[in-house]
């Protein structure tokens, strides 16, 4: 019997970043104003936009409004992500004009550390004064993280990534640094008037996690395959495990064929 | 002000000065002046001051050739093509670069004050991180906040209490003001205005905050041409004081309309440049190797450039291939 293209596949018709493609872009709602960058996010909303989400629109941070490419994007800054756009402007009008002012809705992003507030770190490993390692830096991060309404991150799931404490924090969560004192402060008391969120999920190949009323990290739903313990044995602080509400919905056929003919049949990002 | 003057290649190269401010045009692996860049480093330039709003390949080239002596800016890599920034990372983690970290919202807020003529502007992004910590302040921790250096502020970021509405706190940017913007463009005209294709990224607030503008004109066309839709223009002529007219001058970054990014070009300098030797042995070959930019066109070769070649309707490439499949 063929199966329904509403049926969820199943343990082996998919493959990890696929199910990271499709839990990101249901956090996507109709209507919503989405910053985007590179990579997975790209997917995400384009995959929203032609399943639950038609009309939300997608921001990238090179300055295009609201494109409709019919080519996949490698990059916010590529010529493709014009197609058909409202605007083809620059940054002044992405950070200042739609992000400052407050037009955004929903941003994804992602990072090489987390700790349980969502501070993300993507500059350096160590000490910042004396680095091992540094990575891409802030990009547009920490930016569309202070004033989008929801954030998303996407993120690998390893115990070295998912910190207690990050080495930099490069990206705003919950908790954060108020200067020059550099005590911890909770981001509404920071931002103030300006505050309008922060982050609301956190999807990696091992489950859905989001943040409580404190703005701590908790496991909201667990990637098939895998137990709730096995993901907080994967986190190097203890993560909250009891309000796990069962396992995360794996794609349906419908997402995985838009995934593979419609959103990226070149392979660009997925395999 | 008045007309900008048409220059050679080499003749551009040579108005930057060891020690100067220089900021680019383009975004991340897109419309970058490549063909100065190399040239700069034929003409064996050091101690650069780059502030930039994100960096790039070019930004790669300059550091692994030991040009850069302060990175102002907060993004390095070359985007699908090379995950990292090998050659920053390494002066940053050895302390031949002075990194100084910002967020790509504060460096817009640091150009657009300085393209306006304003000393600072305002934002509320990114407070509470660590690009605010004071511990971090790497020009002040090099005594380079003195005063000597007109080109560097007093302070990295000032928090002041907004006095008009109670909204809180909020940032104040320190302009920036380079000696130089070094730019590419898809076409100037014969006075000097400027139009770019697609995205206009942060070139306009580049022109606008430099001292002076060197443009490296994929097309000169004609003014008469360019000022039948105005609309379209970037800025005026009069804004322009040097171009250079010189074909695949982005390459291998992308220039929309035009060409492609050639990713694997992008893709075996990012592996060169894991190492020191590596990236002085790409260099050699791409850089010191060829006499020129028609050189290192020939060397690219007509099979290739075709390839990455613009389709005229849509802006980019539809025969390279791209992904997996």
């Amino acid at each position: 019997m063929m199966a329904d293209k509403k049926d969820y596949a199943k343990p082996g018709e998919y493959k990890p970043i696929d199910l990271l493609a499709v839990a990101a872009a249901r956090e996507v709602r109709d209507g919503d104003v989405v910053f985007a960058g590179t990579g997975l996010p790209m997917l995400a909303i384009m995959l929203a936009q032609l399943t639950t989400a038609p009309t939300s629109v997608c921001i990238y941070e090179a300055g295009s409004i609201d494109g409709r490419p019919i080519d996949l994007p490698s990059s916010v800054g590529d010529a493709r992500c014009v197609y058909q756009a409202s605007l083809a402007t620059g940054l002044t009008e992405a950070f200042f004009g739609q992000l400052h002012r407050g037009y955004v809705d929903l941003a994804f992003l992602g990072g090489a550390e987390i700790d349980k507030y969502g501070n993300v770190n993507t500059t350096v490993v160590g000490n910042y004064l004396t680095p091992s390692k540094r990575f891409t830096g802030s990009g547009g991060n920490p930016d569309i993280n202070s004033l989008a309404r929801r954030t998303v991150f996407v993120m690998v799931q390893e115990k070295r990534r998912f910190r207690e404490n990050v080495d930099y924090i490069t990206s705003p969560g919950w908790r954060l640094l108020k200067w020059p004192s550099g005590e911890w402060i909770s981001k509404k008391d920071l931002y103030g008037k300006f505050f309008r969120g922060g982050p609301e999920a956190v999807i990696t190949n091992m489950g859905v996690f989001r943040f409580d009323e404190e703005g701590v990290m908790y496991l909201d739903t667990v990637h098939p395959g895998f137990t709730p313990e096995q993901v907080r044995d994967n986190c190097s602080f203890d993560l909250n495990i009891s309000r796990v509400r069962g396992e995360t919905k794996p794609p349906t056929y419908e997402e995985l064929e838009l995934l593979y003919t419609k959103v990226d049949p070149a392979g660009i990002f997925l395999p | 002000m008045g007309r900008p003057k048409k220059i050679t290649l080499k003749e551009a190269a040579a108005l930057i000065q060891d020690g100067d401010m220089i900021s680019f045009s383009g975004f991340t692996i897109w419309r970058r002046p490549m063909a100065l860049v190399y040239e700069m480093i034929r003409q064996n330039k050091k101690n650069l001051h780059l502030f930039e709003v994100n960096g790039g390949t070019h930004t790669e080239v300059l550091a692994g050739a030991g040009a850069i002596r302060i990175w102002e800016s907060c993004w390095v890599g070359h985007e699908l093509y090379g995950k990292l920034g090998e050659a920053i990372a390494r002066g940053q983690i050895e302390g031949s670069i002075i990194v100084e970290d910002y967020s790509h919202g504060h460096v817009v807020a640091r150009l657009l004050a300085g393209s306006y003529g304003l000393p600072y502007m305002p934002c509320a992004l990114s407070m509470g991180t660590d690009i605010l910590n004071p511990e971090f302040d790497m020009l002040r921790k090099a005594g380079l906040r003195d005063g000597s250096n007109p080109k560097i502020p007093a302070m990295k970021y000032a928090i002041v209490e907004d006095p008009f509405f109670g909204m809180g706190e909020l940032l104040l940017m320190p302009a920036a003001n380079p000696d130089w913007a070094l730019v590419y463009a898809s076409q100037v005209g014969d006075e000097g205005t400027v139009r770019v294709f697609a995205q206009t990224y942060t070139d306009a607030e580049v022109i606008r905050a430099a001292d002076k503008v060197i443009v490296i004109a994929e097309e000169i066309v004609p003014e008469s041409y360019i000022r039948q839709e105005p609309e379209k223009n970037l800025v005026p002529g009069y804004a322009i004081d040097y171009i250079v007219e010189l074909p695949w001058a982005a390459h291998p970054t992308g220039s929309q309309g035009y060409y492609d990014v050639d990713a694997d070009f992008i893709r075996n300098l990012y592996a060169a440049s894991k190492s020191q030797d590596g990236f002085n042995r790409w260099a050699e070959e791409w850089i010191f190797g060829v006499e020129g930019h028609e050189e290192y066109l020939e060397k690219i070769g007509v099979t290739r450039l075709e390839q990455l070649r613009a389709n005229r309707v849509l802006g980019y490439s539809t025969r390279m291939k791209r992904g997996s499949r």
